[in-house]
């Protein structure tokens, strides 16, 4: 009965059914300290979220204190995640128009992630930002975020999710550890590396090695 | 001694999968390697490939090294080339194939307009630490704090199934 009510409530909200119903799953919090009722649906995202997905994305970055390294925006989003040859994927999560955020936004939180490949264990999903808005969290939005992208990883056959964490954020090492994960960097000593673009320069003009 | 770079084959999966399980028994992870020669050949040489490979092959015959690689994306700096696998046989090394290989990478994706080259290294490979380091890399897990974290099958199935209300 919940659910034909809330999937009503989104037909008129909309003034149209969807048709990617199948897509969508509904999600009813209790938040135990306030006792109000969070409703949230979360649904693959399309092109029109690029400006919601650019503007979540700044935050994070606030949030990480890095803003200065964010280089691309909503443009490039568009074309890099949803031309023939897309380089992510994402998922949304909204609420309805009646809790919506104090600056008057539905869209409130978001996954990106892509498919890639472990050489010892194939298909893996990579996890490359989640992000629930500050007002919206402590109501299961971002562990449904994350479930949901563990799901279409598993859809298609992938055996881990990987992700990357920084070592000062406190609250979200406990969360990922309370979910099972393990921490790859201190239990096998992986680093995670990088050669940005002027190494990238200098290695692709280098001279190839004397071999005589 | 002669070597040439090439985009692997279909017929390259059983040299490939040879290669990954030396270097797994290079870092004593051997018993890891679950994936097989047919994993490989549907993951790599379908419609959609999962990954793309790099051989290096002297005598025009005998396949002595490779590299594994994928298209990822950062949504603060765009497309990236994730190194997965790079690995060349004990006897071949100090000819420059690694370097090669890296030059050929790193040229490939500048082309692919990727902004950098991302991979992990072992804290413990001094070696392959310092080949890094030497051409630029950055160390971000001792540099900026970032640790790799992983959801293995188990945990990821209960991840997936849905919360109770």
């Amino acid at each position: 009965m919940m659910l034909c009510v809330i999937m009503t409530y989104f037909s008129v909200g909309r003034g149209r059914i969807t048709a990617r119903i199948y897509l969508l799953q509904y999600g009813v919090h209790a938040d135990p300290d306030s006792r109000i009722r969070m409703n949230f649906r979360l649904r693959d995202s399309t092109v029109d979220d690029c400006k919601d997905i650019a503007r979540m994305l700044m935050e994070l970055a606030e949030y990480e204190k890095v803003t200065d390294l964010v280089k691309i925006g909503q443009k490039d989003l568009e074309q890099d995640g949803f031309s023939n040859t897309p380089f992510f994927r994402g998922v949304i999560a909204e609420v309805p128009e009646d809790q919506k955020s104090k600056d008057g936004h539905v869209k409130v939180g978001y996954a990106l992630y892509f498919f890639s490949y472990s050489s010892w264990k194939g298909r893996c999903v990579y996890l490359e930002d989640l992000y629930v808005m500050p007002e919206f969290r402590g109501k299961g939005i971002g562990k449904a975020l994350m479930s949901k992208v563990a799901q279409l990883g598993l859809e298609v056959g992938c055996t881990q999710m990987n992700f990357i964490v920084l070592n000062w954020n406190k609250s979200s090492l406990e969360f990922y550890t309370r979910q099972g994960c393990i921490d790859i960097t201190e239990k096998l000593g992986y680093h995670w590396m990088s050669c940005g673009e002027n190494a990238l320069k200098k290695l692709a003009n280098s001279d190839p090695v004397d071999e005589s | 001694m002669e070597f040439k770079l090439r985009k692997a084959e279909a017929r390259d999966v059983a040299d490939i999968l040879r290669l990954v399980k030396e270097l797994a028994k290079y870092e004593n992870m051997e018993h890891q390697v679950e994936l097989t020669e047919r994993e490989l050949l549907e993951d790599g040489f379908g419609e959609t490939p999962c990954y793309h490979c790099v051989i290096a092959e002297v005598n025009d015959v005998q396949v002595v090294g490779f590299a594994m690689y994928y298209l990822t994306y950062d949504p603060w700096v765009g497309k990236q080339l994730y190194l997965e696998e790079f690995y060349v046989m004990a006897e071949y090394r100090g000819l420059g194939i690694g370097s090669e290989v890296l030059r050929y990478l790193s040229d490939l994706a500048m082309k692919l307009r990727c902004t950098g080259i991302m991979f992990v290294v072992a804290e413990n490979n001094e070696p392959s630490m310092q080949f890094y380091k030497r051409r630029g890399a950055e160390d971000l897990s001792e540099g900026e704090g970032w640790r790799l974290f992983r959801f293995d099958k188990d945990s990821l199935v209960k991840m997936a199934a849905p919360s109770e209300e």
